[in-house]
């Protein structure tokens, strides 16, 4: 049955949601994912490059042989990053630096390799894009998400874009923040015990 | 910093796994056995070193030289998964042996974010071709010891009673978590 | 820019020129499947699956080590598109379909209550299974959690099940469980597979000699899914409707009900379902495995040969079956009275089987119109002999050629063929009959005599009615319709008078004696008890052997080697290969055990259809390993049955006495639907060890 594209859309917001519902593209979602901010940059530059090659391995599905056509997905991946690269030293400086290697390891992120051959490459553009947009939203929102547990309980703030700061303690004077969960082994609980609720409430 | 220091540092502080958060996806897919995390150990040993010993070549000599470094890169993901291919089927025919141990990991290492993500760090950190030699070994080091102590701790996990939502990948997660708060407190020693 | 395209292309040549030269130089031939799996995976080589790359799992598929749904990336259409390129290999052209064979009861009841790890292979590991049966399910599902399309589910009675709609036959479930419980078969392994000491079977099932899953389909039943009975008797049984008449139901004797209560009524349920089918007026869809090419000659249309050739055209080989009658059917078209198995019944059973596509041949006997040579000139590659018990034992006793004197078998096979048109040899019917003799063919002879009008029968029997071999239910309908019976009783002579016409039956009264080999008392003559009856007609029906009178007529002597036993029968070394001496002849039926039952000769033909189908694939021909063929699993048989409230068995309906002795109508009825859905409920539905109680 095919879906619309509006449940294109929406399945990566839930039915398959990664990194959760698709344990896949765990690196970057443990490495950067030590405050909000950093989360949800990284989950823009994602989607950014997963709306790209989705749209162009859509177009060009029919033309690319199939024999090559991972290493075609993979140009065409690499290219979108190294325009995110650019487009982030030139507007977004102090986020490059802070997310740092992860930034041209987009290219090797399996969502987006995934992605392209198991959707885009048999799919309308408009499927695809749609496609890119909910599973690149969904990654974003997840990571935002993570971001914020982890920051708000390794630090006690959520800060945004640096001018708007939350603070716990204002709330709850006696919340000492716990270093552990900014720090890396902080990264594997958080999200495993995070997937542990979502399997709860998927259930 | 000496040779030893850089190796410490790559293995336990610096662990590329558990530190960097690079090669998660293997980490967890390859962990299920141990005979596999062996395996898959090895052969990214094999294609680390090979792999940032090339960048580096193609970085210094042709990126640099020519003022490219923004094509850094596709240029790296290219070499390496065509590096891979080539590995791939020169011990299929050449060392069948070898390929029946390391070969059939070959694939998973291309889209490996932990060979990636050593060469940019080698590059990055403005290695010494020598120094990058020595850093992708330590790292490939640091990526087999985690993964292989993982895998010991899985195959226990599966006679555990995990409660329903924790099990597979979260209580994976989980424990992943503790090694890594083990491999936390190498921090300092350099 | 100009650089960097140059810096690209460049890289792109090299790489590639290098790739696609050392792709030359390093050739290693492999699977072809492999690289069409993996063009089906995701190929973004994530390692996902626990392999390592999507090469290494596209190999794994195709060693059969992986489930086509071993890709976690490219879902459920993927997996779909691999499960197709594995099916178009040769080897497994047929579907894959998983089955349950735990199925059943409560089961044993549960050995441990241990909180510990929710898992059948952990259970397994620590305590060797939940349940106190050996073989049995443990129940956590360790099948459902391995299916990845969504066919398993365990269902209210705590056992997995299975929806075939949705099995792809991966085998992932198999792979998984620890008891063998859950298992992957082509629908010919099915067909093949024989009882064995491991495997779940209800006591029922162990017994018939057909080895019908007779839980299973009284389930279906329950379930008021009809069609779905019909198939599972199928599986086992091509002549559902037959037996579902004459079968003696060896079943019921072991019936766990039948411990403590009346037996479920076993046969009367699938007499229930066969008829179904045909009051639907359409054959249910049979499905055959692809064409093998190889030829077999059935000859004998009875049981056992049709039976063998309905199974093996199942499996896929061509069959041409020949037969000496100018029907179809054999004993039980001939020697079975219509009023116990209508002819139209027969032939719509019959019609059903032809139609897989078995080719015939009648009026056609072996060794007069063609022979062994005949057979090896026209090309077949292996030859079954069901030729079934058509020659009546002689009495060898005075006078017994005289006119009004005939033999069971003839006497009905003559009858037979006049009441359906085929001939026009009447039997002048006397008006006093003796029949000799206590086997069910005795017991058909005095039924149809009474119904053709003979006014005084008589059953001659040496010994008493407890050693009648004929079914209880004939003889009690017998006595119900007016047949008298004298025990005890030996024919001495034959009396007649001038004109060579059957006068009079001299016997001898006899007493029992010590018990002979066959665990029956011997009769003993008493001097001197001479009696004699008046009579008109006389049929001898004292036991049948094979013809093998093609064994000397065959004019190039190549059957003059095949082995046979003092009895006439042909000797199959094994019983449960069923091969003779000469390796491409089989046989089966009452041709290699002497008369015996239908529900033997249908079962034989299966595993002579087993046979066969090892011969012509170029197997040994074995026995199955841990059969238990004519011997129950130990331990399984109880004494005692608990928790049982005694419930009556349906009773089967039947035609007024006074009306059917006056026609071939049949005399036994099939259940009301309200009746059958009642006696299934009946079922316990056991397994090895346990059995569902009664509810109180």
């Amino acid at each position: 049955m095919p879906k619309t594209i509006t449940q294109e859309f929406t399945k990566g917001l839930w039915e398959e949601l990664p990194p959760f519902r698709l344990v896949l593209g765990l690196c970057p979602v443990l490495g950067v994912t030590t405050t909000m901010e950093n989360g949800i940059g990284m989950g823009l530059a994602t989607t950014f490059v997963l709306l790209g090659s989705n749209f162009f391995v859509s177009i060009f599905r029919n033309i690319i042989p199939a024999k090559v056509r991972i290493a075609c997905f993979i140009i065409i991946i690499a290219s979108f990053v190294i325009v995110v690269e650019l487009l982030m030293q030139a507007y977004a400086y102090k986020l490059f630096l802070k997310l740092g290697v992860f930034i041209p390891l987009i290219v090797v992120n399996c969502i987006v390799l995934g992605r392209a051959e198991a959707f885009a490459s048999k799919n309308k553009i408009p499927h695809s894009v749609a496609d890119a947009l909910g599973i690149g939203i969904g990654f974003t929102l997840s990571l935002g998400a993570l971001g914020a547990l982890r920051e708000i309980l390794g630090k006690g703030t959520v800060t945004v874009w640096e001018t708007w700061m939350f603070n716990l303690s204002s709330i709850f004077p006696s919340f000492q923040p716990f270093d552990f969960m900014v720090q890396a082994p902080g990264a594997f609980v958080a999200l495993g015990l995070m997937l542990c609720v979502l399997n709860v409430i998927g259930d | 910093m000496g040779y030893f220091e850089l190796i410490i540092a790559c293995i336990f502080v610096n662990n590329i796994l558990l530190a960097q958060f690079l090669g998660n996806c293997p980490f967890l897919g390859t962990s299920k056995k141990m005979e596999t995390a062996m395996g898959m150990s090895m052969a990214v040993i094999f294609v680390m070193v090979l792999a940032g010993a090339i960048t580096w070549i193609v970085y210094t000599y042709i990126l640099v030289r020519y003022d490219l470094v923004y094509l850094r890169t596709i240029a790296f993901i290219v070499v390496i998964a065509s590096l891979v291919q080539f590995v791939e089927m020169f011990l299929k025919k050449s060392i069948p042996a070898l390929y029946a141990g390391l070969g059939i990991f070959l694939p998973l290492i291309t889209t490996n974010c932990a060979v990636m993500g050593a060469c940019v760090l080698n590059v990055d950190k403005e290695y010494t071709f020598v120094q990058a030699l020595v850093a992708s070994f330590a790292y490939a080091v640091g990526f087999g010891l985690a993964l292989v102590l993982f895998a010991g701790v899985r195959e226990r996990i599966l006679l555990a009673r995990v409660p329903k939502p924790l099990q597979d990948t979260s209580i994976g997660l989980v424990t992943a978590g503790i090694i890594a708060l083990a491999f936390y407190t190498f921090k300092g020693m350099v | 820019m100009i650089e960097a395209l140059l810096f690209m292309l460049s890289i792109g040549v090299v790489c590639g020129a290098v790739l696609s030269i050392a792709s030359k130089v390093f050739y290693v031939y492999e699977d072809p499947r492999i690289s069409e799996i993996e063009g089906l995976t995701a190929a973004a080589n994530c390692g996902g699956c626990g392999y390592t790359g999507c090469g290494a799992a596209a190999a794994a598929v195709v060693e059969g080590e992986a489930a086509p749904s071993v890709c976690v990336v490219a879902g459920t259409e993927a997996a779909i598109g691999i499960a197709a390129v594995m099916g178009l290999d040769p080897g497994t052209a047929e579907p894959l379909k998983s089955i349950n064979e735990c199925l059943g009861g409560n089961r044993a009841d549960d050995k441990f209550t241990y909180m510990g790890i929710p898992s059948c292979r952990g259970m397994d590991a620590l305590y060797g299974g939940k349940r106190v049966c050996s073989v049995g399910c443990i129940g956590f599902g360790d099948c459902v959690k391995a299916c990845k399309f969504d066919a398993i589910c365990i269902a209210s009675n705590g056992y997995p099940e299975i929806d075939e709609s949705k099995c792809v036959g991966c085998g992932a479930c198999e792979t998984a469980c620890p008891k063998n419980i859950i298992q992957v078969k082509t629908m010919s392994e099915r067909l093949l597979h024989f009882n064995q000491e491991d495997d779940a079977l209800a006591p029922c099932r162990q017994t018939c000699p057909a080895e019908i899953d007779i839980p299973q389909y009284i389930r279906q039943i329950k379930n008021h899914d009809y069609a779905g009975a019909v198939n599972t008797i199928r599986e086992r049984n091509p002549f559902l409707l037959s037996c579902g008449r004459v079968c003696p139901h060896p079943c019921e004797d072991v019936c766990r009900r039948g411990v403590e209560d009346e037996a479920v009524s076993i046969n009367q349920l699938k007499r229930f379902a066969a008829d179904y089918e045909m009051n639907s007026g359409q054959h249910l869809p049979i499905s055959c495995a692809p064409d093998t090419g190889k030829r077999v000659a059935v000859i004998g249309g009875g049981p056992a040969g049709l039976s063998c050739a309905y199974f093996l055209r199942r499996l896929g080989h061509s069959v041409m079956l020949f037969d000496m009658m100018p029907r179809l059917g054999g004993m039980i078209r001939y020697g079975i009275p219509e009023y116990r198995l209508p002819k139209k019944v027969l032939e719509w059973e019959i019609d059903g089987i032809l139609n897989l596509g078995i080719e015939t041949r009648t009026n056609v006997k072996l060794g007069e119109d063609f022979d062994l040579s005949s057979l090896v000139a026209a090309g077949y590659d292996a030859i079954f002999l069901g030729i079934g018990a058509w020659k009546d034992y002689s009495l060898r006793i005075d006078g017994e050629n005289l006119d009004g004197c005939y033999t069971g078998i003839d006497f009905l096979t003559t009858f037979a063929t006049t009441q359906q048109g085929d001939g026009n040899k009447h039997i002048p019917i006397g008006c006093k009959c003796v029949v000799i003799g206590g086997g069910n063919t005795a017991i058909d002879c005095v039924r149809t005599l009474v119904r053709l009008g003979a006014e005084e029968v008589t059953i001659v029997y040496r010994r008493t009615r407890k050693e009648m071999p004929a079914n209880r239910v004939e003889i009690e309908a017998a006595e119900h319709e007016g047949v008298k019976f004298h025990f005890l009783a030996a024919p001495n002579r034959v009396m007649g008078d001038e004109n060579g016409k059957a006068t009079g039956l001299e016997y001898l009264k006899m007493e029992l004696g010590e018990p002979d080999d066959s665990g029956r008392r011997r009769p003993v003559p008493i001097e001197g008890s001479e009696t004699v009856l008046d009579i008109d007609m006389l049929i001898t029906a004292i036991g049948q052997g094979p013809d093998i009178a093609f064994k000397e007529k065959e004019e190039g002597r190549r059957f003059a080697d095949l082995q046979t036993t003092r009895w006439d029968t042909i000797d199959s070394a094994d019983p449960e290969t069923l091969q003779t001496n000469i390796p491409y002849i089989f046989t089966c039926g009452d041709a290699a055990t002497g008369a015996s039952l239908v529900v033997e000769g249908i079962g034989g033909g299966r595993r002579a259809a087993r046979s066969i189908h090892l011969y012509l694939t170029g197997q040994p021909v074995k026995p199955v390993p841990n059969s238990i063929f004519e011997r129950n699993i130990p331990g399984t048989i109880f004494d005692s049955v608990e928790g049982i409230h005694q419930k009556p068995r349906a009773r089967m309906p039947e035609m007024p006495v006074a009306e059917r002795i006056k026609t071939f109508e049949e005399a036994d009825l099939v259940l009301q639907e309200k009746d059958a859905l009642k006696e299934s409920e009946r079922c316990l539905d056991c397994c090895r060890i346990c059995y569902n109680k009664d509810a109180a």
